[in-house]
């Protein structure tokens, strides 16, 4: 299907966009569009104006610090996996990303566009969440800084204000010891997953920390996770509690994944 | 309507565009580049892929609008890409495809997995091929094409930002029309006076034409400078020079209005329109500016003629070269024609009649070929065998 019609603006900084968008209720921020895009051809969505943001330059800076990397939102998954921007981990960063979707898709989708569309079941909100990351939001009131798991508040809804833009995604250093396990069940290679976990384990900085994707809603998110990451069967509950325990192959394979996610903690993240 | 400039295969466009028509209605629509095939529409089904800056993207999702200043590469631009050349065969050697819809975004999607993956086994190619769908399930020979392509390859290469050069020869489906809407069909009112008898909507403006196809032709007659620049001076002797053209008002020199029949084949159009004459005599050169439509398939015509006449031969100087050059921009139905080559090809030998004929006349002879349509005759046919000439002359 075509898309209905829409205006266009293509503003040049942070603050333009952020007064575009004050200024019509009914635009949509865009960047790469990989996710906004087939459902405006679907028609799910039928934004007034789309705001464009992808070539900001405030959105393409990647900023260095010593406890972590600040990314534009603009940056794209495809720059992440080529590793053309630097990963303050031990190369978990490129190995999401080669897992996202197609590489068609990742030449365009950008990572600001994913945390922003909420899909629980993609991969970025799970895994970045798991890694400990920050949003940087900008809007009519000023500039803040949201955890992920306080700026994803359930499937496709966040905690962004009317007029309000992601502007980057900062992802704390890891230490060189640190070790990521990162499961997903999908049909089909780059589908949406049916079942999603990402854990962290960095004894160095004393940093656990487990995330269920793919849930009907809110992520499910263990900050102090060395408990379950030594018995998974402590999650029964909030699997439970999250709904995901009514269909029982569901579970078994929420269960599944979790324990191979854990599991992929020796197997695949030792540092060389 | 957003103005955009893109670069598609190689080529410069100015367009202007609706934001909401996507990349793959706008190459297929606007550029006629019809290898570009749409599956799904939303994003699934890896049909349409295209590179975007040399990356593999999809062109249903993706919007004209928002890729001011890209560089587009369609399965056309490919033409002469030694990597796709290599898969094409490999594809034909393997069975690489059945009913061919999948067969573009395959082979766009082929060359970026080579690429970025030489010496890719099967797992890797069917985790990087996954996105592209194939409904008649020919995963198997396709795979093996792109293996057997992938085998022979060292270095990886980085494929986004690249630029890739445009195919030397410019297919019929590969040579990029002006988008429609470009040019505003309205056009303002010149400034210049016009006779009583020319309607002022039809006025010739100064807007420079968009992405024209352009002709050059140079050529001697055994005239005199100023007897040449006379003829030129005179619309009725130029215009009989023009096979199927003639007047069909008075000229006062400055302004012409004039009808020109156009045969190939079993199409036939007339545009009829009006014309601006501006001559420089300071440099033995001039502009004809003309605007026309068909009224029966209502495609419009904006053409200019550019001419200058140089002194030759040995003294005294008895021959004049004249250099013309051609330039028009065709749109609306019959526009399909004007970017393949068979288009381009009647263009240029109705220039080539022109000289032809303009030499006969000013040798006092009556003109070469009548002043009759270019109808389906000796030229069509001399159009067409020229073209397939050249099709089956690249091997």
């Amino acid at each position: 299907m075509k898309a209905a019609r829409f205006d266009y603006r293509r503003p040049a900084t942070v603050a333009e966009a952020v007064a575009a968008l004050v200024e019509d209720g009914a635009a949509k921020p865009v960047a790469g569009g990989q996710s906004l895009g087939p459902m405006l051809n679907l028609r799910l969505a039928r934004p007034s104006t789309l705001v464009d943001v992808a070539k900001i330059p405030g959105l393409r800076r990647v900023e260095e610090r010593a406890d972590g990397v600040l990314y534009g939102a603009a940056i794209t998954h495809a720059e992440f996996e080529d590793g053309v921007v630097p990963d303050p981990t031990p190369g978990f960063l490129a190995r999401i990303a080669h897992g996202i979707a197609y590489r068609a898709v990742r030449n365009r989708g950008t990572v600001g566009g994913s945390l922003v569309h909420a899909d629980p079941a993609a991969d970025w909100p799970t895994t970045l969440t798991a890694l400990g990351a920050r949003v940087a939001l900008a809007g009519p009131s000023g500039t803040r800084e949201l955890a992920l798991e306080d700026f994803l508040l359930g499937a496709f809804s966040t905690a962004l204000e009317d007029g309000e833009i992601v502007t980057g995604v900062f992802v704390p250093r890891c230490s060189a010891g640190a070790r990521f396990g990162y499961r997903k069940s999908c049909r089909k290679v780059g589908e949406f997953a049916e079942a999603m976990c990402a854990v962290l384990a960095d004894d160095v900085r004393g940093v656990h920390r487990l995330v269920i994707g793919a849930t009907e809603g809110r992520h499910i998110v263990v900050t102090e996770a060395k408990g379950v990451l030594a018995d998974p069967r402590l999650l029964d509950e909030r699997l439970a509690s999250a709904g995901l325990a009514a269909d029982p192959s569901t579970l078994r394979l929420h269960r599944k994944v979790i324990s191979q996610a854990i599991e992929a903690l020796n197997s695949e993240s030792l540092p060389a | 309507m957003i103005p955009i400039t893109l670069e598609v295969n190689g080529r410069p466009i100015e367009a202007r565009v609706e934001p909401r028509q996507h990349l793959a209605d706008f190459l297929r629509e606007e550029m006629l580049l019809t290898a570009t095939h749409l599956g799904c529409e939303h994003g699934v089904c890896g049909a349409c892929t295209v590179l975007i800056d040399g990356a593999p993207a999809r062109s249903c999702i993706a919007f004209p609008a928002m890729l001011d200043g890209a560089r587009i590469t369609t399965v056309e631009g490919l033409a002469d890409d030694a990597v796709a050349g290599e898969l094409r065969e490999a594809f034909m050697d393997e069975h690489g495809l059945q009913c061919g819809f999948c067969t573009p975004g395959m082979l766009v999607m082929a060359r970026d997995i080579v690429l970025r993956r030489p010496q890719a086994d099967d797992d890797v190619i069917r985790h990087e091929l996954a996105g592209n769908l194939c409904r008649c399930t020919g995963y198997v020979g396709i795979i093996r094409a792109i293996r057997k392509v992938a085998a022979g390859r060292e270095a990886a290469v980085v494929t986004r930002g690249t630029v890739l050069t445009p195919p030397s020869y410019a297919s019929p489906l590969s040579l990029p029309l002006s988008p429609a809407g470009r040019t505003p069909v309205d056009p303002p009112a010149s400034a210049i006076a016009l006779p009583a008898e020319l309607s002022p909507d039809a006025t010739p403006d100064d807007e420079p034409l968009h992405n024209p196809v352009e002709l050059g032709e140079s050529f001697e007659v055994p005239a005199p400078r100023a007897t040449v620049w006379a003829l030129f001076q005179s619309p009725e002797q130029v215009i009989a020079c023009l096979p199927g053209a003639r007047l069909t008002a008075p000229s006062d020199g400055r302004s012409l209005a004039a009808e020109m029949v156009v045969k190939l084949g079993p199409m036939q159009a007339a545009f009829g329109g009006t014309g601006r004459i501006v001559a420089d005599p300071a440099s033995w050169s001039g502009v004809i500016d003309g605007r026309g439509v068909d009224s029966r398939s209502a495609t419009q015509l904006r053409a200019r003629l550019a001419y200058r006449l140089d002194e030759a031969g040995e003294a005294p100087r008895e021959a004049t070269r004249v250099t013309v050059e051609v330039a028009y921009v065709m749109q609306g139905p019959l526009a399909q024609m004007s970017r393949g080559a068979i288009a381009r090809d009647l263009a240029a030998r109705l220039t080539q009649s022109f000289a032809a004929n303009l030499a006969a006349h000013l040798k006092g002879e009556a003109p070469v070929a009548a002043n009759a349509s270019l109808d389906a005759g000796a030229l069509a046919w001399s159009v067409v065998k020229g073209w397939l000439a050249r099709l089956f002359g690249r091997g």
